[in-house]
């Protein structure tokens, strides 16, 4: 208990510090998961919306999730070497499979009488996408995204071991920072983890259409890829 | 330097010929075949016998307390909102903070590792042992009590094997995500594939980065397939049934 | 689905964790073996655990010694690369640990908390000999060899500026140094140099350990941080710089061990590992890190060629 106190004081003593590495950490996580959302949803969106291409999408998903994080950061390291762009390819590569599958699930998942109701009022193929399919998927695609926001922070701990800066760099230096800053680290990377979660979560129910909520009954989706994993381990 | 000198001068060891790496280790190469069949047997059959430990151990007692708490839940429902963020909770603290954090309390062992990786494991198996027990269509339920089933038949003869297919979907989630974060625990325990990467990250030695991680991805998809074919063993009748 | 498919599912998943705890069983030996030897003075003692911290010279250490006491008939479980400093003492106060090797100079700043210099290693060895008694602890004999910190520059360029002690650094203009982050703010860094040398007009690099000697290989810094046991400085590649006055302080190496453990597995426990200390010249350690670190061969392959080529094993 005496550590976790000497972790609070840690924390109140090295502010700049670890707001620093903070930053350092959202940067290389904000990039990477921006650059997979560049190019996961537009490709998802549009497998989902031509109704093709379910079992790449959905084995890219298998494969993907089954990638060890640290393991994929060592292979980047040995071909690329080290620093903050080869991690975040590495992050990149780790977040792709969650927000393709997701959005492609979600764009294809979407209710075929929607979909033919937007046909027979006369909306062409891009009204349906935009009009009908996308409001719709849009809950989905963002659980994907909050999933894989929330994946990449915590595997962005790891960088520190490859060349790139985050609040990994106090949790691996034990011998600079000893036990108080590490665990204070820690605490502060757990914080961040959890505030990233709460907001997606926020903003997942925000886009949501009341009518769409997803039932609380038993089991409550607290995570995003409920549907996605449900749905895509049974291929 | 006085009184120890005498000691110190005398000694003159013999240092033997240790022998050279190859040309490929010794300049850092991709790839050196030569490393990894010399280092196979003290290096890496060792981490990966001790990852797949690390594993199974997790999985199994995590599945265990996560079955007995889906089942409860199913019984009473007011305790899923409860499970579901306790264990949701474990699942976000990144892994590594959850290491050290475990520290303090259970020392650098393995004990401190398991723990940290079972509480990964929970989530997903009570949520989807619950979401399957859940998913048995009412009717059917009604039909087996109609037959005089009592509740423990229900559960065991119809529920559980109709529960299967997402039951063990989550083991394969639970598998595979264990395998991937076991190998962050060598922050905590000299075990694992994670030693032998980051020993390699340490000193940028390609050839031992590489056959580690690749090993570990090896592991993960092996052990995914493994999982799916269990479960169509398992559960000849969602064979088929396939829509879209 | 038939009752008994499930009842194998169970009894699998039983068999596995089994299985797994089973496995459990083995820790952390790797399964020594000990040896006919005529004399097996460890034979009924009981086990010890030795801890080695985090890096290749240590793991090198502690394969030398393990295997030494193991071929008198020791048993020995050994926690490899249990972290830091801190860790390994935290470890060895708590009985997790029952010895580990540690630096004479890392054992009177980091774990005694005594930061005054000593001008000569038998006043720091016995200040830490003070220290580790009071609180239940033996020093061991101390290696021949020190791992301490030093300058390393390349041949030519000591030949160029006529460089032979870090005295000779301190004319020349905006020295090009490199080294860990904490150099900076060191006493057995930066700070000392200039108090000690005058080396003041330095442009500093931080690297991380590892990567000094390719930065000096490239040419981009002139001088580097090194330890005086790495494996790259045997052969001469590189000139090391003397410290005539000292700056960097002792690391010889020394076993500490809990006093009870001592007592408990006798006389010839001690002598075993003194016998080994005693051969451990800078060279040795240079060649065994070489070999661990450039040649990849793993520390227990290494440590075994050592000790059977000087009969202590």
């Amino acid at each position: 208990m005496n550590d976790f106190l000497d972790a609070f004081r840690f924390i109140g003593e090295h502010t700049a510090l670890l707001w620093q590495l903070t930053l350092d950490h959202l940067a290389l996580s904000g990039a990477a998961v921006g650059i997979a959302l560049a190019l996961a949803i537009p490709l998802g969106v549009t497998l989902g919306h031509m109704h093709r291409g379910s079992t790449v999408a959905i084995n890219v998903s298998n494969v993907g999730r089954a990638l060890p994080s640290l393991a994929l950061i060592s292979i980047g390291v040995a071909v690329l070497g080290i620093g903050f762009a080869n991690v975040m390819v590495a992050l990149v590569v780790l977040a792709f499979p969650i927000v393709l599958t997701n959005a492609y699930v979600a764009v294809d998942g979407v209710d075929p009488d929607a979909v033919e109701a937007a046909r027979g009022m006369g909306m062409r193929a891009r009204e349906v996408l935009w009009q009908v399919e996308l409001p719709l998927a849009l809950p989905l695609i963002f659980a994907g995204i909050r999933t894989a926001v929330v994946y990449v922070i915590a595997t962005a701990t790891l960088a520190s071991v490859a060349g790139a800066h985050s609040l990994g760099d106090v949790i691996v230096d034990q011998a600079t920072y000893r036990l108080p800053g590490v665990l204070g680290a820690a605490i502060c990377v757990a914080v961040l983890a959890l505030l990233a979660e709460l907001l997606f979560a926020a903003l997942q129910r925000a886009v949501t259409p009341r009518a769409l909520r997803l039932e609380e009954r038993g089991a409550a989706p607290l995570l995003g890829d409920l549907t996605t994993s449900e749905r895509t381990a049974s291929t | 330097m006085t009184e120890l000198a005498p000691a110190l001068a005398a000694a003159a060891p013999v240092i033997p010929d240790f022998g050279r790496g190859s040309s490929c280790v010794r300049e850092n190469g991709t790839f050196c075949w030569d490393w990894v069949g010399d280092h196979w047997g003290d290096t890496l059959r060792p981490a990966l016998v001790q990852h797949v430990a690390l594993t199974a151990i997790a999985v199994a007692i995590g599945f265990a307390i996560a079955f007995a708490l889906a089942l409860l839940a199913h019984r009473r429902g007011r305790l899923t909102t409860p499970v579901v963020l306790a264990t949701g909770l474990l699942y976000t603290i990144p892994s590594l903070a959850l290491f050290q954090l475990l520290v303090p309390f259970t020392g650098l062992s393995r004990t401190t590792a398991e723990i940290a990786l079972v509480s990964y494991t929970l989530l997903i198996l009570f949520r989807n042992t619950l979401a399957g027990l859940a998913g048995v269509p009412e009717e059917v339920r009604d039909a087996a009590r109609g037959m005089g089933l009592t509740r423990r038949q229900l559960l065991w003869s119809v529920e559980l094997p109709l529960a299967l297919p997402a039951i063990v979907a989550g083991l394969r989630i639970a598998t595979v995500t264990v395998i991937s974060l076991a190998t962050v625990a060598v922050f905590v325990v000299d075990q694992g594939l994670g030693a032998p990467i980051y020993a390699g990250l340490q000193q940028t030695f390609k050839t031992e980065l590489i056959a580690a991680g690749a090993l570990c991805v090896a592991l993960a998809l092996a052990a995914d397939a493994l999982l799916v074919l269990a479960q169509h063993a398992l559960t000849p009748w969602t064979r088929v049934a396939r829509s879209r | 689905m038939k009752h008994g498919t499930l009842r194998t599912i169970l009894a699998l998943l039983a068999a596995l964790a089994l299985t797994g705890l089973a496995a459990c069983g083995g820790d952390d030996d790797d399964g020594g073996s000990t040896q006919a030897a005529d004399s097996q003075p460890g034979k009924g003692k009981p086990a010890v655990t030795l801890g080695t911290k985090n890096f290749n010279e240590q793991f090198v250490l502690g394969q030398l010694y393990k295997q030494a006491l193991e071929a008198k008939g020791f048993k020995v479980a050994l926690k490899q690369n249990i972290g830091s400093t801190e860790i390994a003492d935290k470890a060895l106060r708590s009985g997790q640990i029952d010895l580990y090797p540690e630096y004479i100079g890392i054992f009177n700043t980091a774990v005694a908390g005594d930061t005054k210099a000593y001008p000569d290693l038998d006043g720091a060895y016995a200040a830490g000999k003070t220290y580790a008694e009071q609180h239940g602890f033996t020093l061991l004999e101390l290696t021949p060899f020190t791992d301490v910190d030093a300058l390393a520059v390349l041949p030519e360029y000591a030949r160029e500026h006529s460089l032979r002690s870090l005295a000779d650094l301190a004319q020349i203009r905006g020295l090009r140094l490199g080294g860990p982050p904490e150099f900076r703010q060191r006493e057995t860094g930066l700070v000392g140099l200039d108090r000690v040398y005058g080396i003041s007009d330095v442009d500093f690099s931080p690297l991380t350990i590892g990567l000094q000697y390719q930065a000096l290989d490239d040419g981009k810094i002139d001088t580097a941080d090194v330890f005086t046991t790495d494996g790259q400085l045997q052969g001469g590649r590189y000139v090391v710089l003397d410290d005539p006055k000292n700056v960097f302080g002792f690391q010889n190496v020394t076993p500490i061990v809990s006093t009870r453990v001592l007592e408990a597995e006798g006389p010839a426990f001690e002598e075993t590992l003194n016998a080994v200390s005693r051969v451990l010249t800078t060279e040795a350690m240079q060649r065994m890190n070489a070999a661990v670190a450039i040649d990849k061969q793993s520390p227990a392959d290494v440590a075994q060629q050592f000790l059977e080529a000087n009969e202590l094993t």
